[in-house]
């Protein structure tokens, strides 16, 4: 039996659920809107994890559950919560269930993906930039300072440099301009992660335990996730990756701890490969909708450990 | 240069830096939180050449990685005291970032480095206590039954980080570097602790037990910021062999 948990139009599990049905594996659907009715109770002796729950009237024991898929926005802004003052009863339940739900699912013995754990190395792009070096994969020149002179001596050993949050947060990339000097001087309150910008071909790999789908990604925005921002358009196409470079996805993903990742590459004209960043809960359905690649079935047989 | 990051407040550090200084290690620089939150110059590049990490404090002091040799590491967050000038629209970002930056220099800086940060946690990982308990169980210590309910209606910031009810008394055991340092306890006890922090990868670890009748000992707790204090001389021999031992 599988458990998902999310809001269940959400597109990337709105995928594998399908995948799930077409499959015929047994699965479940916690829809986090639907808080209120559902129960969830876990105990833990001599480390024998074990438990109940209780969703849409129906009771499942937790140890029947052999793969878990976790697609949860942040509870705190579920529209159920909206009107809901601070430690109102059904605010704290819900924080009670998510709280028990994550801690459970964080020791099940169960193919989840992911858990919290894994997913920490892409919360600081520098330090898992660290973690990409130790196996090997260059990366960009990268400099995270609040020293606006450094910043520019960066900019002038590098044709074209970028910035972007040193977090997941607010993370759009920006190229630096020309316009963009005259409020340098603010960075002095926070370092700033600035990095060499590579010309060449975005690469999105989505890795399933051992499987690999490519996706090329062409447009001239800075940041092709944003391209609509900047007026720009982009063109995804699948594409099949060397052997020995799929490989090292797979490798650097399942060294970070990630059974399903989406590893950035930039494929230079000359063949350079660089890798920008792993991203631990990629949201792959926009890839998968421009391809076709059956990125939300190798979920699906993943968590049911088929294949 | 040896360093001890810590807060200004954290008793139990500064009982550690002045008896490593006490014992001979030199040079041995204090760095606080406090140190760290106004002016300083932080360079930290990551590339082909390696990754490196350039501080000048505002006290005039620098450290880089080259200088280091070892590092007894309490920083539990980012400084936060001069982001109150931020806006506060702009601040839980600002925070965000200084923490997500304090983890990736902290990761730069050579070994040996006693805790080693994590995405959990500045000092080593931080772990919620259902998970120390799976943990702890398959280290071969006696662990108590635990139970986690959705009905358990508890405020948004409270965090249990014993299993015991408060008021219990408990020894605290520590590892340091697979050696087991503070409370006197049983040998299965030491060597259960021992396969806990090697489990949990954690360098330097306390360990909580709570005792019985019949010298029962019954896991209660870890955390990778133990009150080092506990571990008296015999801790600070093995911190000065660690921190002086090569990468």
């Amino acid at each position: 039996m599988i458990f998902l948990c999310g809001i269940p139009s959400e597109p990337s599990l709105a995928l594998v659920i399908e995948q799930l049905n077409k499959l015929s594996v047994p699965h479940v659907v916690f829809n986090q809107r639907h808080f209120a009715s559902m129960e969830l109770e876990f105990e833990i002796n001599n480390g024998q994890v074990e438990g109940w729950m209780q969703l849409e009237g129906r009771s499942y024991r937790l140890e029947h559950f052999t793969g878990v898929y976790t697609r949860l926005m942040n509870y705190q802004f579920l529209p159920e919560l909206e009107n809901e003052p601070p430690n109102s009863p059904m605010r704290l339940y819900c924080h009670a269930l998510h709280n028990t739900l994550t801690r459970w699912y964080e020791i099940a013995p169960a193919r989840v993906l992911s858990r919290n754990a894994e997913i920490g190395s892409n919360f600081s792009k520098p330090y898992q930039v660290q973690l990409i070096l130790e196996h090997g994969i260059a990366v960009p020149d990268t400099l995270v300072t609040n020293d606006p002179d450094n910043v520019l001596k960066f900019r002038k050993q590098h044709k074209q440099i970028i910035y972007k949050s040193i977090s997941c947060a607010r993370s759009i990339v920006q190229t630096l301009e020309d316009k963009d000097l005259q409020r340098l001087n603010r960075i002095r309150w926070c370092p700033t992660l600035f990095q060499e910008f590579i010309e060449g071909t975005n690469i999105r790999v989505h890795t399933v335990g051992n499987e690999v789908f490519a996706t090329s990604v062409s447009t001239i925005a800075t940041d092709y996730r944003y391209a609509y921002l900047q007026g720009e358009q982009e063109e995804l196409k699948a594409i099949e990756l060397p052997q020995e470079l799929a490989e090292r996805c797979v490798k650097l993903s399942q060294a970070l701890g990630l059974e399903f990742a989406g590893v950035d590459l930039k494929i230079t004209p000359d063949n350079q490969v660089y890798c920008l960043e792993v991203n631990p809960g990629p949201a792959f359905s926009y890839y998968e909708y421009h391809t076709r690649q059956p990125i939300a079935k190798a979920v699906a047989k993943y968590l049911a450990g088929i294949g | 240069m040896w360093l001890v990051l810590c807060a200004s407040n954290d008793i139990s550090a500064l009982w550690a830096y002045q008896g490593l200084k006490n014992q001979g290690l030199e040079p041995l620089e204090l760095v606080t939180t406090e140190t760290l939150a106004y002016g300083v110059r932080w360079e930290h590049r990551l590339g082909a050449d390696g990754v490196s990490i350039d501080i000048t404090l505002t006290d005039g002091r620098r450290i880089t990685d080259k200088d280091v040799h070892g590092v007894l590491n309490r920083l539990l967050f980012a400084p936060s005291e001069s982001l109150l000038l931020i806006h506060p629209s702009d601040r839980e970002y600002v925070i965000q970032e200084l923490n997500t930056f304090f983890l990736s220099w902290l990761y730069a800086l050579p070994q040996p480095i006693l805790n080693r940060p994590t995405p959990q946690g500045l000092s080593g990982q931080w772990r919620h206590v259902s998970e120390w308990l799976c943990l702890a169980s398959k280290a071969g210590l006696p662990t108590p039954n635990y139970r986690q309910s959705s009905r358990d209606l508890t405020s948004e910031m409270s965090v249990a980080t014993r299993v015991v009810p408060v008021g219990t008394t408990v020894n605290t055991i520590i590892v340091v570097d697979g050696c087991v340092v503070g409370a006197s306890a049983p040998p299965h006890i030491q060597e259960g602790c021992q396969r806990l922090a090697k489990l949990s990868k954690t360098a330097l670890l306390g360990i909580e037990f709570a005792t019985g009748p019949e010298d029962s000992w019954t896991f209660a707790g870890a955390t990778t910021n133990p009150d080092l204090r506990l571990g008296g001389k015999a801790l600070l021999d093995v911190l000065i062999r660690v921190l002086k031992s090569e990468p």
